[in-house]
């Protein structure tokens, strides 16, 4: 089947590789070297609105600074509690919906494919929908809740211990159809036979749920873990959208602590320096990631 | 999968009643979307909620289409998406077969790579990417959102076209390699035209990527060069909430969403969910 | 089969991009630079002599990108600059930006030395830290040598502050607001109540008139995370006699005064909507306007916007008067606003003059009135017409006059302080921090900052 001598074989390699270097050629020029310069200019003290332009080296006193930052740590433990929540959720949500939404007749496609469209939209838009369907004096939600008996203090955006869950609810809102539809992808391709088997021997439907359609799911979980994590650890536009990171510092994730000092406030080095931090949060989980469904595949 | 073998009537009506809460749950905020932007203000943000009669005006698209620069932003917008889509097809497809076909762990681990690329955070790539840019001058031109956005596009490319390619018979290909094609004549000829579907799956994916960019066009785009997010933001008034405007604004923004939703959604959920049931 | 339909897509999508690439070719024309040379319409002089204008019209053809605050000015110019366009050949890009983003554009343009903006308002309270970046041109030479066409003697005092910093004037005056308070005539005169004179006054008429279960309260204020709450808090400092500065420039946020003052203001919030702790200037506004609060202090240019019928739900029923002050402090009024500045690295700075002086003129300034802008002269404000229509200008001439630019400190670093009590005055409100430590730690920041 294959090229049959070792020169012929390297011959295909070279091309192979022909057809992947522009791509190489161009990550390493757009993304590698900037992120090289991104962990040189975290060593010093970089004010872009600094008339004089002066860079002073200060070692490693920025990522001191960092652990040390009080709003730094905000950010890392908000960061966190956003991943995990909205992982977390919309893995049960997912699953749920995936259950609910299996069929195959004309009206479940068609209702399908309206609810993919929360995440094609741009998160920015998702943010200011919700934003203002979470305003307390004129919105929608505080009103209904308000007729039920629930009033909402300074509102969902506007309590310190509501901020957080609101503003994870809307990413619930945007994303669980997309766990949904790895789901349903998922639950396509479960085979009949084990099922089969299991009836006869007498269990019940939620037995077979738990014992075989749960593991035969796993590659699929592993993926929505993966997506949803990673997307997670990016989040930025709802936050700018809704609460710009208050009631005080609820919902500073930090990206959008980043974006603060490094965009608003020019602080370069310090902004690099926090940069780096996130990267080495995301690209260990990235990594352990990467393993696990490495063996997964064996 | 067989759940629903023995349905109780109960059980239906629970199964419709949670369809219906859902099918609520996830279309209502885009119902609102869509009234508001046919909305006066004072409708916009009336107690009790009017969801259904109010006074139909047209009156937010005039403002927005009149006096302000929207049709600039569509235009940047279509640009920058065309832009970075068709760079990133053009580096992505060649890469992903070349991952798919060789059998060089090299090659094969730099997968690997273009994962991780994918899993960067745009802040942590955006900081240093600005200053590089700022020094060449190129802050606030076409060039540069489109090849920032195309490095997160084109890591996609690569892994969604891998897979895919994985998935396309390849004996032709042999064949034609053992009469003496090329490798490169095997891509262009053999598997270019067989994998259409994915590659119109990876440049929606670009497509909404680019279109629906927000932080990098905020941090990258020039007055010139604003995207149709950016223009969502200057609808935004400081001296009464412009929630009609702001609807307005964002229903030409999702245009292409709906489009893609609702009519190309097969290709759309196949470059979401990334050949998911592979891993 | 199957392929030809995934080409029909195809085709689909790209007629349909196509299709709306040149359905918004037509209408943002003017973007895409008529026939002409890019470097010829910086320098006037090196026009080609192909294009012969009349001597009256020298900057005819130069183009010109104004960032303008989307505040309610923006109409205003909406309006005056096709009449400008048309007088002088000059076009000019408006680019709207809100508040954040526009401080956060500019600062970008400016460090990047990119100049894509020629002009910008600017916040009374960037003057300081303009100048002392040198990111706009100073003004001086080019209004000592038009002294004799801008009538400066006629500007307000008050209103140099709007740009003027270390003697030298780094923005043209362009919108004069006074902090006054808005109330509702009715509700007041229901109660029987007059106006109140003091703070005390307001917080006891605040409790009053508050009746959470008709949804009525008191008083609007700014409490959102930002720009909004700092800037709140600040003229309450202001009104309490108190300073963000010591009396040698310091910063002193943390001084036991403005934390009894951080209290005073928190505990207003009880007779704000509840959603108060979020408000932005928008909300706020539409607070008033639906007829949700008694009072309100703000910005004097949103006054006629009440008179409004089609944004205001309380025509005919507001009145103005000066904003209370503590009693025992002095009566000083807060004042703020925006002037309007040129790009140093503007290649256009002729031209971009020339629009601040015709804007500036007397007979432009009563259209921009009349258009939602606000006054900078005292011929403006004491205009036997415009007295007419807006007859709360003399209320505005006397907060002018006893108008203070400075409340709000607008040295180099205002935006660091700005950054540092947005957070934590935020914070305080919602109860994260206590006042102590929410100063304690504006302090610390800034000054942690500012090494």
């Amino acid at each position: 089947m294959r090229p049959k001598s070792n020169r012929s074989l390297l011959f295909v390699e070279k091309h192979y590789l022909l057809l992947l270097a522009p791509l190489l050629i161009f990550v390493a020029a757009i993304a590698i070297y900037p992120l090289f310069f991104s962990f040189y200019i975290s060593f010093f003290k970089y004010r872009l609105t600094d008339p004089n332009q002066t860079r002073t080296f200060l070692g490693i006193a920025h990522y001191i600074l960092a652990i040390h930052d009080k709003t730094v740590i905000t950010a890392i433990r908000n960061t966190l509690v956003f991943v995990a929540g909205t992982v977390v959720i919309e893995l049960l949500l997912g699953l749920g919906l995936a259950l609910l939404f299996a069929g195959e007749g004309r009206w479940m496609r068609a209702l399908r494919s309206w609810l993919i469209i929360p995440m094609a939209l741009p998160s920015l838009v998702v943010g200011l929908v919700w934003k203002s369907l979470y305003n307390v004096d004129f919105g929608v939600i505080p009103y209904y809740f308000k007729q039920f008996g629930i009033t909402m203090g300074r509102g969902p955006l506007g309590e310190i211990k509501w901020a957080m869950p609101s503003v994870i609810l809307i990413d619930i809102w945007q994303w669980t159809p997309l766990v949904m539809i790895i789901f349903l992808a998922g639950l396509k391709s479960l085979p009949h036979d084990p099922y089969e088997a299991a009836r006869v021997d007498g269990a019940n439907r939620w037995q077979s749920f738990w014992h075989i359609t749960l593991p035969l799911l796993k590659p699929s979980i592993l993926i929505v873990l993966l997506l949803r994590t990673m997307q997670g650890f990016k989040v930025f536009d709802i936050i700018y959208a809704t609460t710009s990171g208050g009631p005080g510092t609820a919902t500073t994730v930090l990206n959008f602590h980043i974006y603060t000092v490094g965009m608003v406030f020019f602080k370069m080095g310090y902004a690099a320096a926090l940069a780096n931090i996130l990267l080495i949060i995301v690209a260990a989980l990235a990594i352990l990631y990467i393993i696990v469904l490495e063996r997964q595949q064996i | 999968m067989s759940s629903a073998m023995h349905t109780s009537s109960i059980e239906r009506a629970i199964r419709a009643l949670l369809i219906t809460l859902a099918v609520l749950f996830f279309m209502l905020p885009i119902f609102w979307l869509l009234t508001t932007a046919f909305k006066f203000g004072r409708d916009a943000f009336a107690i009790p909620p009017k969801w259904i009669f109010f006074d139909f005006t047209l009156k937010n698209f005039q403002d927005i289409w009149t006096s302000t620069e929207t049709p600039r932003y569509l235009l940047n917008s279509i640009i920058v998406s065309i832009g970075a889509t068709t760079l990133s097809l053009l580096l992505g497809v060649p890469a992903g077969y070349a991952i798919a076909r060789s059998k060089s762990a090299l090659i094969n681990a730099s997968s690997y790579f273009f994962l991780l690329l994918l899993m960067i955070p745009p802040i942590a790539m955006l900081i240093p990417f600005y200053l590089v840019m700022r020094n060449l001058h190129l802050l606030g031109s076409y060039a540069a959102l489109i090849t920032l956005d195309a490095i997160f596009d084109a890591a996609f490319v690569v892994w969604m076209m891998r897979s895919y390619f994985q998935d396309v018979p390849q004996e032709m290909e042999e064949a034609a390699l053992v009469d003496g094609a090329s490798p490169l004549g095997a891509f262009m000829r053999i598997a270019l035209p067989l994998s259409l579907p994915g590659i119109v799956a990876s440049a929606l994916y670009c497509i909404i990527f680019s279109w629906n960019d927000f932080l990098f066009a905020l941090m990258l785009t020039s007055p010139k060069t604003k995207t149709i997010p950016l223009g969502i933001m200057a609808s935004f008034s400081s001296v009464e909430i412009s929630w009609g405007k702001m609807a307005a604004m964002s229903l030409i923004a999702i245009i292409p969403a709906l489009i893609i939703a609702l009519f190309l959604n097969r290709y759309f959920v196949q470059g979401m969910t990334m050949g998911s049931t592979k891993g | 089969m199957k392929q030809r339909n995934y080409l029909v897509m195809l085709l689909i999508i790209s007629i349909l991009f196509v299709g709306l690439l040149a359905a918004c070719n037509a209408p943002a024309s003017p973007t895409t630079q008529p026939p002409k040379g890019e470097a010829p319409a910086a320098q006037p002089t090196e026009k080609p002599p192909a294009a012969p204008k009349p001597a009256e019209k020298p900057f005819a053809g130069t183009e010109l990108t104004l960032a303008s605050m989307t505040d309610q000015y923006v109409t205003a110019f909406k309006y005056l600059i096709p009449k400008f366009e048309e007088e002088t050949g000059i076009k000019v890009t408006l680019d709207e930006l809100g508040y954040v983003d526009l401080y956060q554009k500019l600062t970008a343009d400016f460090v990047a030395h990119t100049g894509n903006y020629d002009l910008m308002t600017m916040d009374i309270v960037w003057s300081g830290e303009y100048a002392q970046n040198k990111y706009t041109l100073p003004l001086d030479d080019l209004m000592a040598r038009d002294k004799d066409q801008l009538q400066m003697d006629d500007i307000m005092p008050v209103a140099w502050t709007l740009g003027e910093w270390d003697g030298k004037h780094w923005a043209y005056p362009l919108a004069g607001y006074a902090n006054v308070l808005n109330y509702r005539k009715d509700v007041l005169s229901e109660a029987g109540l007059e106006p109140p004179k003091t703070q005390e006054q307001l917080h006891e008429y605040a409790k009053k008139l508050t009746k959470p279960d008709e949804d009525f309260y008191g008083i609007a204020l700014l409490g959102a995370k930002g720009p909004a709450v700092a800037q709140d808090y600040m003229v309450w400092v202001q009104q309490y006699g108190s300073s963000i500065l010591d009396a040698d420039g310091n910063v002193a946020i943390n001084t036991p005064k403005n934390v009894e003052i951080l209290k005073a203001f928190g505990d207003l919030f009880q007779y704000a909507p509840p959603g108060a702790t979020d408000y932005w200037w928008d909300q706020r506004e539409t607070a008033f306007r639906s007829g949700k609060v008694a009072m309100m202090e703000g910005w004097s240019i949103a006054r006629a916007g009440y008179e409004n019928p089609e944004i205001s739900s309380v025509v005919g029923k507001v009145a103005i008067a000066l904003a209370p002050v503590a009693e025992g402090v002095e009566p000083k009024y807060g004042f703020g606003g925006w002037g309007i500045g040129i790009n140093a690295d503007s290649k256009n700075a002729e031209a971009a003059w020339e629009f601040i002086k015709w804007l500036s003129s007397p007979e432009i300034q009563k259209e921009w009135i009349r258009h939602d802008g606000a006054p900078i002269r005292r011929s403006t404000l004491e205009d036997p017409d415009l007295n007419q229509e807006y007859p709360w200008f003399p209320i505005l001439l006397e907060a002018f006059d006893k108008g203070d630019g400075d409340y709000r400190p607008r040295i180099p670093q205002y935006s660091i302080i700005q950054d540092a009590l947005g957070t934590t005055v935020n914070a305080y409100l919602v109860g994260e921090m206590g006042a102590q430590e929410a100063l304690d730690q504006a302090q610390a920041q800034v000054e942690e900052t500012m090494k």
